[in-house]
């Protein structure tokens, strides 16, 4: 694949880098981007991940990180441009999926993106003050923005006679992240979705380069509570990979114990939240209550619920002890009786086929287009899973496990997808413990004590999909770039095709099953000729509604 | 009569999240469901401010955030208990130094009490519970 690219590529690459077996970094000239891209995500069939601005106080740098998702290998382009008038061409017009990502360096760096007429501010509000980037190096560390006296908030406007904007968000008693979507509806039909974020946006990657790299793990811990051990795990693998190290085996069979529990209590609760947006408030109550069990696991292993503080750079900071094994096994196994509930309720449930088979679909062209990952890409027919095939430092190549992929794309398949997942994750938990009988208690740390100059990247799966985290250390104390890029980001984005098209009744449960990490979408309102219709909580009633109806029709 | 007392019977909670890493916001509906159980109370989590006797802020309040805070809190029926749910929201926490934090919440709004933790456990939830009602009967 290597040589095919090179010679694909041939005189456009000005040079080429080979951090290590599975990194290249391409530098190619910034004329020559769109059609660099063009053969890498066309031709190539790459999945575009994410792309990463950087300030080098002469110049600015932005990587585009592709991903070869048969071998694991990722390939990043690097250009250059000046600072005086920082451009690029867009590649929106070949990936979608580089919407956000533009619009995001666009407002943090400056750095201008020729062919792109949506650079819209994506994370920071309206009264941030014009030409003032906060993650260029010379906007100090801890600095921040006066607020204005007045400020108000605002929907978008232009809106078509006949047409209503229900904005959804950005707070909910239910959800948990700040998302804001306004859905565009004629009559009962959503026709278009404009999806504001930012609500909390917290500029942890600029937090990032005033940590120390060892404080850094607590940090990103603090990204998301759901996902919190699948951040630093992405993150520590960054270091890892930019040290080029090789942690001790004990240290991986533990690492991979808490991200599977992670994954399992993370589906719990979509499951529940799930449930409760059908109509189901029992399913809630159920699977929050078998959440429990595993977080009890959790506080055992690590004394926290949540936020771990398990991983380090070279290892773990915490053993578990081989006499616990047993016991925790038995609790584990304890929560198959309630999947198997779960299951055989979705399998067999008219009423939940009804709401969900065939609603919100994700065909798999529009999953490659907009570059989704994890439990939004597999229903769709992509198998990629990253534990599949690229963490060195975990023990996912050391066991067996399965990856469940189905083809129609529709929320009743991102349910199975889920559900079957985490038998999956019981079974890998489970041949771990084993094999920590087997080795020494203890070793379970490399010491590090420097990290040099470089770059390295590390990638992990979590409960939503591909987390990516880049680092770049000058030999300091701190890094000098860290990107983090959440797989919400890049499924949320989605929903512009799959909720649009639908019912209204059907838009919760639609934006709901890509598990965006919710984190409040509260306030949803309908406007209709500026008169408010709808709340989100009337948009959950319909959609509780539309359930009673259909059971009652079913009954009958 | 102190006239908060009518709140302590059974509290309705409207919860605000800004910029948390929700897992706060996490523990608070999971001090709703089985194993705790608040709703036994009659606490219950509304979806709108007109109907709640308490204010539940979790997060290190965002520029965005900072302007819907303010306009719930007016929007409010008074009295009301604000409560700061975490580190996050007592004092800023880990994200101190953001520059996308607007003020501490206690410089916007008045704040009842403080629930710290990161995050708080749902023991620790249920007796800041226990707290805020007896402050606002007056035994303490
Ligand atoms: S206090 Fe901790 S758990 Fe709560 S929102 Fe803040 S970082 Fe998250």
């Amino acid at each position: 694949m290597k040589e095919k690219i090179k010679e694909r590529l041939r005189e456009r690459i000005v040079k080429w880098e080979e951090k290590s077996k599975r990194r290249f970094y391409i530098q190619i000239k910034k004329e020559d981007l769109k059609e660099v891209v063009k053969i890498l995500f066309r031709d190539f069939g790459f999945r575009f991940c994410t792309a990463t601005g950087v300030d080098n106080i002469k110049n600015f740098e932005v990587i585009y990180h592709f991903s070869d998702d048969r071998t694991g290998i990722l390939y990043n382009l690097r250009v250059f441009t000046d600072r005086e008038k920082p451009s690029l061409p867009t590649i929106t017009d070949i990936i979608k999926g580089a919407k956000w990502i533009e619009r995001e360096i666009h407002e943090l760096f400056g750095i201008g993106f020729e062919g792109n007429s949506d650079l819209r501010r994506l994370l920071l509000d309206e009264s941030w003050p014009e030409g003032v980037y906060p993650l260029r190096k010379d906007y100090e560390y801890g600095r921040r923005e006066e607020l204005p006296d007045s400020l108000t908030c605002s929907i978008s406007e232009g809106v078509k006679e006949g047409r209503t904007v229900i904005p959804i968000g950005p707070y909910h008693p239910l959800q948990e992240e700040p998302e804001f979507f306004e859905l565009e509806v004629f009559g009962e039909k959503v026709i278009g979705i404009n999806i504001n974020i930012g609500y909390n946006h917290r500029g942890i990657e600029k937090l990032s380069e005033g940590k120390h790299w060892d404080q850094v793990t607590f940090l990103v811990e603090r990204i998301c509570g759901i996902c919190s051990t699948s951040h630093p795990f992405a993150y520590v693998l960054a270091v890892e990979d930019l040290l080029n190290l090789e942690i001790p085996e004990r240290a991986k069979y533990i690492r991979s114990i808490i991200g599977e529990l992670e994954r399992i209590h993370s589906h719990l609760l979509w499951l529940g939240l799930a449930g409760h947006f059908l109509g189901y408030n029992t399913v809630w109550m159920w699977a929050w209550k078998t959440r429990e069990v595993i977080l009890d696991i959790c506080e055992q292993i690590s004394g926290n619920r949540n936020h771990y503080a398990m991983m380090k750079i070279g290892g773990v900071r915490r053993d578990i002890l081989n006499s616990e094994v047993d016991g925790i096994k038995s609790k584990l196994n304890s929560i198959i009786s309630a999947l198997n509930l779960f299951k055989k309720a979705v399998e067999d449930d008219p009423v939940i086929h009804a709401r969900t088979k065939n609603v919100g679909v994700l065909t798999k062209e529009e999953a490659i287009n907009y570059c989704v990952v994890g439990p939004t890409a597999r229903p769709s027919g992509i198998s990629t899973d990253i534990r599949k095939i690229d963490i060195k430092n975990s023990a996912y190549p050391l066991i067996e496990f399965d990856v469940p992929v189905l083809n129609n794309g529709d929320v009743y398949d991102k349910i199975v997808v889920r559900v079957l997942e985490m038998y999956e994750s019981v079974k890998i938990i489970n041949q771990c413990l084993d094999r920590l009988k087997d080795l020494k208690e203890g070793d379970i740390c490399e010491e590090v004590r420097e990290i040099p100059p470089g770059e390295g990247i590390g990638r992990y799966e979590a409960p939503r999909g591909e987390v990516f985290h880049y680092v770049r250390s000058d030999g300091g104390n701190t890094p000098t770039r860290h990107k983090i890029r959440a797989p919400s980001y890049m499924n949320v984005l989605s929903n512009e095709v799959s909720a649009v098209g639908g019912t209204v009744s059907d838009a919760a449960i639609t934006l709901a099953a890509v598990d965006p990490c919710y984190c409040c979408t509260e306030r949803i309102q309908a406007v209709e000729f500026n008169k408010v219709k709808y709340r989100w909580d009337d948009l959950i009633k319909l959609s509780q509604e539309k359930t009673k109806k259909i059971r009652k029709r079913l009954r009958e | 009569m102190n006239k908060l007392k009518i709140l302590t019977k059974s509290i309705w909670v409207f919860h605000f999240a800004s910029g948390p890493c929700n897992n706060c916001d996490i523990e608070i509906l999971d001090i709703l469901t089985p194993r705790f159980d608040v709703e036994r109370f009659g606490i219950k989590l509304v979806g709108s401010i007109k109907h709640a006797d308490c204010l539940l802020i979790t997060g290190m309040l965002t520029r965005k955030g900072v302007v819907r805070l303010k306009e719930i809190y007016e929007m409010a029926p008074k009295p009301i208990a604000v409560v700061c749910f975490g580190s996050c929201a007592s004092s800023q926490g880990i994200f101190k130094n953001s520059y996308n934090r607007a003020v501490p919440v206690d410089e916007v709004i008045p704040v009842s009490a403080y629930i710290p933790g990161c995050p708080p456990r749902p023991e620790a939830i249920i007796d800041g519970i226990v707290k805020v009602v007896k402050k606002l009967r007056g035994e303490i």
